[in-house]
Formats: C-alpha cells, structure tokens, sequence
C-alpha cells in the first residue's frame, strides 16, 4: 500500500475524446488511502470514462493519472493486482456458482488461499456458494459483485453504483462493508446517484458535469458554502400548525429562536441545510438524474 | 503476456464448457455425422469376421490368418472351448489344428480338419473365413488353385464414398470444435460483459485471446482424432497423423478467434460463420467428388490443413509429402495471429465503451 501521506489515486489535467465528443476536459482531484471520494454527476457527466482510464481499460489521451503510485497510461498488470472494481453491469459469470467466481478472481489476481467462504460471508451469500449465479436475484448477484472486487483485498477500489437494485437493509450492509474497506486503508472511488449514499458514506464529493469537476469538498463544507445558514420552526397556534425561517447569526433572530425554545407550542426545528442534490443544481443548473 | 493467467483463463473455459450448449454441440456433432454416415455407407455395423483357433503344433496357417487384418483371431486353450465359443456366437467359426498338422498336408496325408461354424453368424463372414481357410490351405500344401481365377473390378474405380467422406466428417470436427468453440467463447465474454471483468485484473487481450485459441487447439485435436479413430483412418503412422491434425486445429482455432474478436455479439458471429459457409467448406467437397478439377480446392485457405489430413491419415502418406501444405497451413496460421493481435485492440476499446 502507498504512504499514507502519499495520495492513493492522483489525477491531473486528465482528458479523453470519443472522436469529436469531449468526455473528459483536463480533470484533476486525488484521494488519499483510507478516503472514500464520491463521485456524482448525470448520465454524460463524464464519471464512467474517468474510471475506465483509471482502472486501465482506455488509455488516457492527455493529462496525467497515477493509481498507488504508478502511471495508469504504463498498462501495468501488477496495478491491476491491487485494484478492485465494481461495474454497475453485473458481469458475473452467470454458469459459474458464486464459488467457482470468486475462486478463479482470485487466481487472475494471484492470490493465494483467498478466503472464497469468508467474502461470501460478509456479503450475505454463504449458503449459496455452491450455487450458480444464474439463479441469483439482481440484488444477490450484486452482492456478488462486491464480494468480488474485494476478493483481493484491493488498495484501490472503483465501485459504481454498488447498492444499486438492494433493498434498504442490505444496501446498509453494503456500505458498512465498504467503510470498513476504507478504514482498512483502501482509497474509495465512489460513484452513485444516491444523495443519500454520497453523503452517508464519502469523505469528500466531486460533481462532475459535461466533462469537468465543478465542485470537490467535503459535503459539510459543500452544504455550508451553498446551503443557507438558517433554520425553520413549526409551532403549534390557534389556526393549526405554522413555520417560521430564521436566519443564523442574526441577533433579532437569535433571540426569536431562543424565546420560541422555551415555548410550549413549539414542535419542530429543522436546519435549513442544502442536500447535494440541490448544491449541484444550484452549480449546473441541472439535475443528478438526467 | 502471462502463462498463468492463459493457464487460468483455459482452465476456466474447460469447466464451463460442459455447461455450453455450443461446447457440447462441438462435441456431439462429429460424432452423430459419423454414426449416420457409418450406418448409412457400412463399416461400423458391419463387424470383421472373428475365427476361433486352438493352435496345437504352432501352425503356419495360425500365424498367416493372424496377419490378415480383415480378419479378427481369437485363441482358445482346446477344442472344447473353441466348441464353446462358437456355439455361443463368441466367434463366427472356430478350427483346431492338430500337432503335425502342417507336416501331414505336406506329406499330402489328407488330415481331417473340423471346421465349427456359429449358427447365428452372418453368411458373409461364414463364407469369408471358409474361403480363406482353404486358400491357406492350399498355400501350404503348396498347390495352385484348379482353376485360373480372373478378377474384374466392376462399378466406379477409386475410394469408396465411406473412405472419401472421412475429410468431411474430420472438417467437421476441426469448425465445430477449433472455429465455432473458442470464437463463441469470446463471443460470449463480450456479452455477457465478463471480458471487461477479465481485462481490469492484470490479464490482458493477449492472455484471453491465447487461451481461447489453446481451447480451440485441444478441442479440435481431440474431436479430430476421435473422429479419424471412429473412421478407422488414424493407421499405423499416428505420430505423423497427429502432426497434420495439430496443424489443422492451430489454424482453425486461429479462424475461430479471428471471427470471435471482431464479431461483437453472437449474432453477427453467425451470420459471418454462414456468409462465409461456402469459403470455409468449398475444400471438402473435392474429396467427395473426384472428378472435379482438384486445383480450383487449392484456392481456398482450409484445403491447406485438409489435404495433409487426407493423404497422410486417410491415404496413409508420410509428412514428407504435404510439408508445402503444411507450411502455407503455419503461415497463414500465422497471418490469422497478426490480425487477431489488431482486433484485440480494437475490441478492448470496444468494450470499454460498452
């Protein structure tokens, strides 16, 4: 694994055309060992062809991209070693039992007495080793999909959309899984189209819209910067229930909030924080979905 | 490239092939055109006549039937299980040749010889053995036969139609297992999305691509000489039989890979595989029809790895007479590996951009 003070994956001035179609327009961000970057944008953004040229599957056509500290444009086979990636299509083989896939990974990967059983166990699969993964729903052979990129116990790992299609509560042991990859040391390339997923899980988050990183923070320091500092009180009066907006650091309004805290009609205060969604809409003028 | 992963990967793809309907239509198929064509033109129902022999004294007429191939010789201890074992029909005809026998024909004694013959057997072998028993006879007794036999071969002269569709039924073996095996197999890897899984751990186009063409190479040598045994044409010279067939199923798994690199989805592999359907099995056709004029196969690039198979395997040549078949086989072998090597490169970026 890289030093820790050394980032895990570093980018610069990355690009890439399909012909004439600008997909990738000189990107640049890093992600230290143990941080997990979401990754979040539309359908175009930009987001699928960085990971592809990271993960070594295009070959980048300017810029620079190291991953553990080796050139990405080198085709190096033992980077691929150390890697682990989750594609959002699930290209298991679908013949193979859950076994026999994660045991022949394991031998691309070169590693030696891989612990099939205990992948499988940690993503909820255990008593279906020896099944094939034909007869696996969506959201098992998803799972499936995460236990094999981590079959190497990789120091690098791209997951895209990795709770995609789970229901709630495997999607949490989803990403109880993935945290504890991070805090083992792993650097995290997230992508998703959950919000939620983003912020739960990412250290820090990069839009990406029409090839390009528009905004790359922590989501504190993002929702701080464009959300509004205010919170909104629901009290309870004669006509029902009404709101109040009172905005932070104003002392007419502290003093409001303060005397509507000690009110017996008071029901709710909720702070006035932007969600992802809306900062990126707010920076795009589109969208997460389209 | 790494012979691990190659190792890995061809593993891989041989515990999968049983679960291939592909895979196992390569398997199948060889054979059923074999059995067909076997009953449909004799042979493989039609056993070698089988002759009991209790052989006392070491007689030459022992030794010669031994030799014969058209003939199959089983020994027995003594005349009682001889009897035995052509009343049970374990031999169509049985005889016992005393001690002395040999010396007491040579003396022209006249010894009695019993000839046993099974009531169920077929009345051609019976008629076969009896005439050769008495040929042998005669030839130790060293007399001419009492008549002058004159033998007029009547119908089409050549091959029979069974021994010249041997490289038809062999081409088969060699498309369905060396083409259609490793071309589906990639086919498949490009479908299913599981080649963009194989091509981010540290294999590359190179190693799957090596391992599909091996795939193909082991299948179609296998199929080949199963099919050549089945057919009775693997003979004597098998070491220079298996050189041809190697030869034969290198460059059809190289085709195979060829198509399956730069077809990109099943459909377009077929449609290409049927497009070019008269180009890949023109060759064959020339065995079956002799009087066609023989240079207009050598136009087509599968004649080079089928006319090896046909005058070594089936005619019984030696390699030194098909070294130039061989040598364009290996080069254009070698040319399908060129262009297999640049449609790899070109299918990596095609599936990263799926």
């Amino acid at each position: 694994m890289s030093e820790a003070h050394e980032p895990a994956i570093a980018v610069k001035d990355l690009r890439f055309s399909y012909g004439e179609i600008e997909a990738v327009k000189g990107i640049s961000f890093e992600v230290m060992p143990g941080e997990i970057l979401g990754f979040l944008g539309p359908n175009g953004a930009g987001k699928s062809t960085t990971i592809k040229m990271l993960i070594g599957l295009l070959p980048p056509q300017g810029g620079t991209a190291t991953v553990l500290g080796t050139d990405v444009a080198l085709d190096d086979p033992g980077l691929q070693a150390r890697i682990g990636v989750c594609f959002e299509e699930k290209n298991l083989y679908l013949n193979m039992t859950a076994r026999e896939n994660l045991e022949f990974f394991a031998a691309l990967y070169g590693v030696k007495d891989a612990d099939v059983e205990g992948a499988l166990r940690r993503v909820g699969l255990a008593d279906r080793a020896n099944d094939r993964v034909k007869t696996f729903s969506k959201g098992m052979r998803q799972r499936m999909m995460i236990a094999r990129a981590f079959i190497n116990r990789p120091d690098v790992l791209f997951l895209d959309e990795p709770t995609d299609g789970l229901d709630p509560v495997t999607a949490a042991a989803i990403r109880a899984t993935i945290k504890e990859e991070a805090e083992r040391g792993a650097a995290v390339l997230l992508t998703t189209h959950d919000m939620f997923e983003a912020d739960e899980l990412s250290d820090r988050v990069a839009f990406m819209n029409e090839g390009r990183i528009v905004a790359l923070d922590t989501p504190e320091n993002l929702k701080l910067k464009h959300g509004t500092r205010a919170v909104r009180v629901r009290l309870r009066d004669k006509e029902g229930v009404r709101e109040e907006v009172l905005p932070l650091g104003d002392g007419e309004a502290t003093a409001r909030l303060a005397e509507l805290a000690a009110s017996p009609d008071l029901l709710t205060i909720h702070t006035e924080e932007a969600t992802l969604e809306q900062i990126f809409i707010a920076l795009t003028g589109r969208g997460l979905a389209g | 490239m790494s012979p691990r992963l190659v190792t890995t990967i061809l593993k891989k793809d041989f515990s999968l092939g049983p679960r291939s309907a592909v895979f196992l239509w390569a398997l199948v198929l060889p054979l059923a055109i074999t059995l067909i064509l076997q009953v449909a033109f004799g042979s493989l129902f039609q056993p070698k006549p089988r002759l009991g022999v209790v052989d006392e004294g070491g007689s030459q007429v022992a030794r010669d039937v031994r030799a014969m191939e058209g003939i199959r010789v089983r020994e027995y201890e003594d005349a009682e299980a001889l009897r035995a074992a052509v009343e049970a029909n374990d031999v169509d005809a049985g005889i016992v040749l005393p001690r002395g026998f040999d010396e007491a024909v040579k003396a022209g004694e006249r010894p009695e010889l019993t000839f046993w013959i099974s009531g169920e057997s077929y009345a051609s072998n019976r008629i076969v053995l009896a005439v050769t028993t008495i040929d042998l006879l005669r030839a130790l007794e060293g007399k001419e036969p009492p008549v002058e036999v004159r033998v007029q071969s009547i119908g089409e002269a050549g091959l029979p139609i069974s021994v010249r569709l041997v490289p038809v039924i062999v081409f088969y073996a060699l498309v369905m297992a060396g083409l259609f095996v490793p071309g589906s197999s990639l086919v498949e890897e490009k479908e299913q999305g599981t080649l963009k899984a194989l091509l981010v751990t540290p294999a590359r186009t190179a190693d799957v691509l090596l391992a599909k063409w091996l795939l193909g190479i082991v299948l179609a040598s296998v199929m080949s000489v199963v099919t050549l045994v089945l057919n009775s044409a693997l003979g004597s010279n098998w070491p220079e039989v298996l050189v041809v067939v190697f030869v034969a199923a290198m460059l059809s798994s190289a085709l195979g890979v060829v198509i399956g690199a730069f077809a990109p989805d099943s459909q377009t592999m077929f449609g290409i595989v049927k497009g070019s359907g008269i180009l890949l099995f023109a060759p064959v056709a020339f065995y079956v029809f002799p009087d066609w004029p023989q240079w207009i196969a050598k136009l087509f690039p599968l004649y080079w790895i089928i006319e090896p198979i046909w005058r070594v395997a089936v005619l019984g040549g030696h390699l030194s007479e098909v070294l130039t078949e061989l040598a364009v086989a290996l080069g254009i072998t070698a040319a399908l590996g060129v262009l297999a090597w640049s449609l790899g490169k070109r299918m990596q970026v095609q599936v990263a951009a799926r």
